[in-house]
């Protein structure tokens, strides 16, 4: 694929159309005559345009001499008609406030900046909502403004679109927003403190908007799914005009082949990041790579030692603003929920687990722990608060789309949803894993439809600090939310029939009651591992049931590494031997598998396969990937529990599936995401499953040769169940599947005393779940060991 | 082999490389180390490159390697016999495979072996195979011979290192001598790429969609 390589970002690639939408900064450059006019225009006629207008209206003066600007008026907005003067300054590279410590490389960037935040203003500038549209300007339009037309459209609508309803966002940090459409954060406690010089570099272009649009709009687009593929057919032109010009006043560009290069491309960019960067800011910028907002551990942060979850970067002026809501203390850690793979766990701590650490009382080490963990976090959670709004401009316009009538996507959304709830029961037609795969493929389907929007595409390169995985991330759940939020019940119930009639649930509960009294080190897990005790088993349970409630297989997962996440906390911090070690998966799939055996197996085998079919492929790598197919062969393992035979004795009907499983939705993961060949492949993978039969007959003997010293070590493995030993020497000439349960349980008789006697103490459990809930804080402590 | 060895810790100010991932699995038996190879392995590593993880059985770390970074995604796998089963799952998709085994137990050695054979015949054809003696500085334990895993490695065309976890021995060099085998034509996965600063944007290889395992 060829790369553009655009100097500063802003060549137009050639996709679809020349048109090119312009950022808000690249309007208000455009218009900066309007709002900051030559030289007729001074202090009083400016106080005079601006009097009575709506509060944050405002005007530049510049100097009659210099021509610089040198006066910021901007209407008070209060009965008396109060105009407020600053008074700015210009040091040769950047402007300023001259009360601010803030500078800016040029005005409109000063300008911008101020509209979202107050700083040293009694109130945020305003800008007229026409400019926050999304619509088409040119250039030549904006430059013809005039102070009065700037300042005569009702500020009103701005709310809608600006992230000033994120009271998330002015709380942490400050926003600007660079010549590229990024979003920058920039923490001012590190401009007070480094300055501000770093601002002004100039780094080379940043093209990664750019790259990215152009792999996401690739032409290969594969096309399947029930259904839909006919509704397509509406003309999508007619559907993006009419979904263009409904967009509120919008003014339409004959053509965008006029597009603006911004003169001071800041280059400032925010990158996602799991760690921290210690005042590695102005090196980034310089180098011209992506940068970081620096969130450098200052010492007000040090002394900010209140486990409370507060900001550490809160700053009074931001605080006590006029037009900010309280704080609410969650509100900032918002996770992000943006991707599945090993960045991901950072979004993970940010959501609840702060505040329960901050309610518990701590030991010294783990108060000094939780304080760094929480510094970090709620940074990082600041950090991307400001993609909130975005997130919820693009969930909002998505499902705007799917409830309008007649537009292509809600067509396909309806056609989608109404022909998959007739489906999938039916057992002549499409069950279980194939049924799933439709409607996998019906969600990429609708995915390409919606970036066919202008709009959602317009939304899309807004997030260009986000990479393409996130992104497509961020769509995913959009779309969940109005395609799969609907069917997602009953999708359960077509896994939940089809797993009841192949027999998996009647398998896994057989060996629910033959596993269930194992403890872990039975499992296999070393000796003195902990495992969760029962507050956190409970606190685990609710989170599986919270899984299970989730109709977004992304959100799935990521409570899924909760789960996880507690699970290895437990491991270590109830540990008897060797206190602090750290556990891979000798340990860990042995205590999972405890977990489980603890949990309603049903349905998480129901939750586990529709994570692993709806998934977007590529959400299954990284580390979700990995802990999901941990779940996976946790529940497999539960499931072929076949104590007579060597493990290594698998069903291989059962590893067919598995491998099934995995050609289907890793392999063309690698591939190009929207080629044919993907779901040439899984279809293939589909058709081959019925021949696997006498496959697996085949293979079994050769197999079964090189078992027998495995059978013997397997027996002294579970030497202390007796009643397995009779059985050691069947081979496979069994049916491994059908292997009568009820054989086993001839065997094993006090089971069901046994669990009535499981139930007794689990109820005993649930009652000290009331108590304190106090380890979580310190369940960094594996991380941190890690680090 | 392990020339280079220093050539990996090399730190923040890259040039402009391209980013290749790729999924690295851990075989052998239950306590032989794996976990302590990798976590030697990523904790010995710059931070610039560590990636948080929620817990030791999958880590992520990138090495640098000339103009290439490999980021490698760590999979572990549970030992035991009775779970010998799952394995497939994991190393499904995998492009690269280390087998540890414990030069004090050859019974560890046999097992290696044997996840060996199996990779070579279930695995991705292309998938690169590092065989790691683990606990070298128990020389004095040691029942499997370093020339028998040595001529074993190279009769079936493995990478073979004895490492240990405590001292740090070979440990990089076994994760470098890996990355530097891997094919690296492209960043098989351009999404991650755009994670890292210092992607080149200008080399068309780094967006090519050409996958650089052999996945079959």
């Amino acid at each position: 694929m060829a790369v553009h390589a655009p100097v500063n970002g802003t060549t137009a690639i050639p996709w679809r159309s020349s048109r090119r939408k312009l950022s808000l900064l690249e309007k208000l450059r455009g218009c900066q005559d309007a709002w900051s006019p030559e030289a007729p225009w001074d202090r009083e006629r400016a106080h005079a345009a601006i009097r009575g207008a709506p509060a944050g209206s405002f005007l530049v003066v510049r100097d009659p001499v210099t021509s610089q600007p040198c006066l910021l008026c901007v209407s008070a907005g209060d009965q008396h008609g109060e105009v407020l003067d600053y008074s700015m300054k210009h040091t040769g590279k950047a402007f300023q406030l001259t009360e601010s410590h803030l500078s800016f490389s040029d005005l409109p960037q000063l300008v911008l900046f101020y509209s979202l935040t107050r700083d040293v203003l009694t109130v945020c500038l305003s800008l007229p909502c026409w400019i926050y549209s999304t619509a088409e300007m040119n250039k030549e339009r904006l430059s013809q403004l005039e102070p009065a037309t700037w300042l005569s459209t009702p500020p009103e609508h701005q709310t809608e679109e600006t992230p000033k309803k994120e009271p998330s966002i002015m709380m942490c940090s400050i926003q600007l927003t660079s010549s590229n459409g990024a979003l920058c954060i920039i923490n001012p406690l590190y401009i007070h403190e480094h300055g501000d010089e770093w601002l002004t570099h100039r780094p080379a272009a940043l093209q990664l908007s750019n790259i990215r649009r152009e792999r996401r709009l690739s032409t290969t687009r594969s096309w399947a799914g029930a259904g839909i593929q006919s509704k397509r057919a509406i003309s999508l032109d007619q559907e993006s005009k009419a979904a263009g010009e409904d967009g509120s006043g919008l003014i339409r560009a004959k053509s965008a082949d006029c597009p603006l290069t911004p003169k001071t491309p800041t280059g400032v960019v925010l990158r996602r990041s799991s760690r921290d960067f210690v005042c590695s800011a102005p090196q980034r910028a310089s180098t011209g790579s992506l940068s970081t907002p620096p969130m450098p551990g200052t010492p007000e942060q040090h002394r900010h030692s209140s486990p409370v979850p507060q900001s550490p970067h809160r700053v009074s002026w931001i605080e006590d603003g006029v037009w900010l809501p309280p704080p609410r203390p969650s509100s900032f850690l918002t996770p992000p929920s943006l991707e599945l793979d090993s960045l991901s766990i950072s979004s993970i701590e940010e959501e609840q687990e702060t505040q329960i650490a901050s309610a518990a009382p701590h030991h010294p080490s783990a108060h000094r722990l939780a304080d760094k963990v929480i510094h970090r976090l709620s940074a990082v959670g600041q950090a991307l608060g400001g993609l909130v709004s975005q997130k919820k401009r693009l969930t909002n316009r998505v499902v705007e789309l799917s409830e309008r009538k007649g537009t292509a996507f809600g067509e396909a959304v309806k056609g989608f949803v109404e022909m998959t709830l007739k489906g999938g029961s039916d057992p002549s037609g499409l069950t279980g894993a194939e049924f799933l795969q439709e409607v996998r493929s019906s969600l990429s389907s609708l995915r390409e439809i919606l970036l066919d929007y202008p709009d959602i595409q317009a939304i899309l390169d807004s997030l260009t600090d986000l990479t393409d995985s996130e992104i497509d991330s961020l769509l995913e759940l959009s779309l969940h939310k109005v395609a799969l939020k609907p069917i997602s019940s009953h999708l359960y119930s077509c896994i939940h029939t089809s797993r009841t009639n192949d027999g998996s649930f009647q398998r896994l509960q057989g060996n629910f009651l033959v596993l269930e009294k194992n403890g872990v080190e039975e499992l296999g897990g070393s000796k003195g591992v902990g495992v969760p005790d029962p507050v956190t088993l409970e606190r685990i349970q609710q989170r599986w049931a919270s899984m299970h409630e989730a109709y977004s297989p992304n959100k799935k997962i990521q409570i899924l590494l909760k789960v996880c996440k507690s699970i290895y906390h437990s491991m270590s911090a109830n540990a008897t031997s060797s206190p602090g070690s750290v556990f891979g998966a000798d340990d860990f799939l042995p205590c999972l598998t405890w977990v489980l055996l603890r949990s309603n197996l049903v349905s998480l085998q129901v939750d586990t396969e529709y994570m692993m079919e709806l998934l977007d492929p590529t959400q299954l790598q990284g580390e979700g990937g990995y802990y999901l197919t941990t779940l996976y062969a946790s529940l497999f393992y539960i499931t072929s529990f076949q104590p007579r035979l060597a493990a290594r004795q698998l069903s291989v009907e059962a590893q067919h599936s598995i491998n099934q499983w995995h050609r289907r939705r890793t392999l063309h993961c690698n591939k190009s995401r929207r080629s044919v060949q993907r779901r040439t492949i899984r279809r293939q993978a589909a058709r081959r499953n019925s021949g696997t039969e006498t496959e697996s007959k085949s293979e079994c003997g050769e197999e079964n040769e090189s078992e027998n010293a495995d059978v013997s070590e397997q027996r002294t493995e579970n030497s202390s169940d007796s009643q397995w030993t009779v059985r050691e020497n069947e081979g496979c000439e069994q049916e491994l599947e059908d292997q009568p349960q009820t054989t086993v349980h001839a065997g094993f008789e006090p089971a069901a005393q046994q669990e009535v006697a499981a139930q007794e103490q689990e109820d005993g459990q649930s009652v000290c779940t009331e108590t304190e809930e106090a380890e979580d804080d310190s369940d960094e402590e594996l991380k941190d060991a890690l680090r | 082999m392990s020339s280079r060895g220093s050539g990996g810790r090399s730190n923040g100010t890259l040039p402009q490389t391209k980013i290749c991932q790729f999924k690295l699995v851990l075989l052998g038996d239950m306590a032989v180390g794996k976990s302590s190879l990798v976590l030697r392995f990523v904790k010995g590593q710059f931070d610039e490159f560590q990636e948080t993880t929620i817990g030791a059985a999958f880590l992520a770390q990138s090495v640098c390697l000339d103009d290439t970074t490999v980021k490698f995604e760590i999979w572990d796998t549970a030992g035991q016999e009775r779970y010998h089963s799952l394995a497939p799952m994991y190393y499904r998709g995998a492009q690269a495979a280390i087998v540890v085994f414990d030069i004090t137990k050859p019974e560890t050695f046999e097992r290696a072996k044997a996840w060996v054979k199996e990779l070579q015949r279930q695995a991705s054809p292309n998938i690169v195979i590092a065989l790691a003696g683990n606990k070298a500085d128990l020389s004095e334990k040691r029942l499997v011979e370093y020339e028998e895993a040595q001529t074993y490695a190279e009769d079936t065309g493995l990478l073979f290192m004895e490492t240990s976890a405590k001292t740090a021995m070979n440990v990089n060099e076994l994760f470098l001598a890996i990355a530097k085998k891997m094919p690296k034509t492209d960043t098989q996965n351009p999404t991650h790429a755009a994670r890292h600063r210092g992607v080149n944007l200008q080399d068309p290889d780094a967006h090519s969609t050409r996958a650089c395992c052999g996945g079959n």
